[in-house]
């Protein structure tokens, strides 16, 4: 039996041709950019909603990040025997503020204003042994 | 608009009670409101109640309802405000309004809540257009671990240390042992809260508010309601309710825009505080304590900094010279807060304004805040809700 790399969510994210990014969109008219896609403008302040399709990544600063010490609770997803994650927030060049795992193999070390690249990496197991993917930030 | 007093304070203390539903909680809370304000249940002329995701309501967050028709029902219209864990907060304001535009004089609010075990869980709904759910699927960051994120960004810009965390909390439950509603009524030591157990580092288990089941009810009635029944009533000096702004740095679902500041705050309680301020002519110089929301240690040190209470970065070396006991200069949480109550979370702004009353009128006992003229009560909840009530003698 052969396994698959299956997605957590649709849409979310893809590999392009340049590398991972996250599939998000942008209001033309004030910047806004919006992660999941939204179909129009938030920004109160925006004359006018004019949303396009963008992508986000792969570059971002750390802007704080914290452990998951103990399982989270459903819809959360992880393998058995549970270990402790990192997650942070991120700002990505393109003005995006997004949250996500760190891959690192020493999440403690890990320091705020870090430089971070997107990566596309497993976040757990499905029951058929498939490897099921999510985005994460790996310090660079 | 007219002068409204409270005149009414009643809670049920906070726990775990399996007997008892919520609408019992709630009763027992009204009727310790009534007692106090010596009004008749037949007198209340509106409710304005908290709506509860978890308890009671038949589903559709009728907790007004419920506790019209336990108490005996009268006719009288009823209010179900529904906030998140701003409920309390809401529903007192529009209680508040009620009295001050002259639609009614004798007016109940009340909130109770009966929590589910374990951490909550921020949305209700499970569907990939949902973005809490996306965040919870995807990345996995509950409550506590966005507390962790807030708090860790703090550590690095003001070089916060893990013993100032830890020595909220035990601040906290010194206050708590002189509350006779908190759930949790015993001192920690310094080495007692560094030793719990980390939920999301750098946050530790006593370092966040559980989950409990609680009510809260006030009593408000008009000036000439109020000066027929109490020699000392105390009055509503401002009660504001706002949401989250766009640019405010948090990243609510799984994204928001990088402000220009770079900075994140939590805009909705900063809204609410500041609009209280600002319609009760008082001033963060004129605050005699504060009720905030410390779901964590962490709200400690933000929150009073967001509002103008203290100056950016000051607020852990307020807490190291004693400043934020009851006796200090900026006396926080002297109830011992959500850390020593749990949260009953739409009952939480009910207790606040209840803990405020209490020490306006120097009935808070050991915990009393001295000659207490003016307190500020602050709540926050879901969907971007925030709210204050500022109270004054």
């Amino acid at each position: 039996m052969t396994t698959k790399r299956v997605p957590v969510a649709a849409n979310l994210f893809a590999e392009t041709p340049e590398g991972p990014r996250l599939l998000g969109s942008k209001c033309t008219t004030c910047g806004t950019p919006y992660f999941p896609k939204s179909p129009v403008c938030h920004n109160p302040d925006c004359r006018e909603s004019n949303v396009v399709e963008a992508t986000f990544g792969p570059r971002g600063t750390l802007w704080s990040c914290a452990m998951q010490d103990y399982p989270p609770p459903a819809p959360a997803r992880y393998d058995e025997p549970y270990v402790p994650y990192a997650m942070g927030v991120v700002d990505l060049t393109e003005g995006l503020r997004v949250l996500g795992r760190l891959s690192t193999d020493d999440p403690k070390s890990v320091q705020v204003g870090t430089s971070v690249e997107l990566v596309l990496d497993t976040l757990c197991h499905d029951k058929d042994g498939n490897e099921v993917i999510t985005w994460k930030f790996r310090p660079v | 608009m007219r002068d409204v007093a409270v005149i009414g304070l009643g809670m049920h203390p906070w726990g775990k009670f399996a007997d008892k539903s919520v609408t019992r909680l709630c009763r027992d809370a009204v009727e310790a409101a009534l007692k106090d304000a010596g009004v008749a249940w037949r007198e209340i002329q509106a409710v304005a109640a908290a709506s509860s995701r978890f308890s009671g309501g038949r589903g559709w967050g009728l907790n007004g309802n419920d506790v019209v028709e336990e108490m005996g029902s009268t006719g009288i219209p009823v209010y179900n405000l529904s906030a998140g864990c701003a409920a309390g907060g809401n529903a007192f304001n529009i209680g508040y309004t009620l009295v001050a535009s002259g639609m009614h004089d004798m007016v109940l609010v009340v909130g109770g809540e009966k929590m589910p075990k374990g951490f909550i869980q921020t949305s209700g709904v499970q569907e990939e257009t949902d973005p809490e759910y996306l965040r919870q699927l995807c990345v996995g960051m509950p409550g506590p671990a966005f507390w962790a994120v807030m708090c860790r960004r703090r550590m690095a810009e003001y070089g916060t240390t893990e013993e100032q965390l830890a020595k909220i909390a035990v601040k906290a439950h010194k206050n708590s042992v002189h509350n006779p509603y908190a759930r949790f009524r015993k001192e920690f030591t310094l080495e007692e809260v560094l030793g719990s157990p980390l939920v999301s580092y750098p946050l530790r288990l006593y370092e966040i508010c559980p989950v409990s089941d609680g009510a809260a009810a006030t009593i408000i009635c008009s000036a000439d309601e109020a000066r027929k029944r109490t020699a000392k009533p105390v009055w509503i000096a401002a009660s504001t309710v706002a949401t989250a702004r766009f640019d405010d740095g948090i990243p609510r679902g799984l994204a928001s825009a990088v402000p220009p500041d770079g900075k994140a705050y939590h805009s909705e309680a900063a809204a609410a505080v500041r609009g209280a301020f600002e319609k009760a002519g008082i001033g963060p110089d004129g605050i005699d304590l504060v009720e905030l929301q410390d779901n964590t240690v962490y709200y400690e040190l933000s929150f009073p900094e967001e509002w103008g209470l203290c100056k950016p970065g000051e607020a852990e070396s307020l807490l190291e010279r004693g400043e934020t006991l009851p006796t200090g200069r900026l006396p926080i949480n002297p109830s011992g807060g959500f850390l020593s109550f749990g949260e009953a979370t739409t009952a939480q702004g009910l207790f606040q304004v209840c803990e405020l009353g209490w020490q306006l009128r120097g009935e808070a006992g050991g915990r009393q805040v001295p000659n207490a003229k003016v307190g500020l009560a602050q709540t926050l909840g879901l969907g971007g809700n925030g709210t204050a009530v500022i109270l004054k003698r």
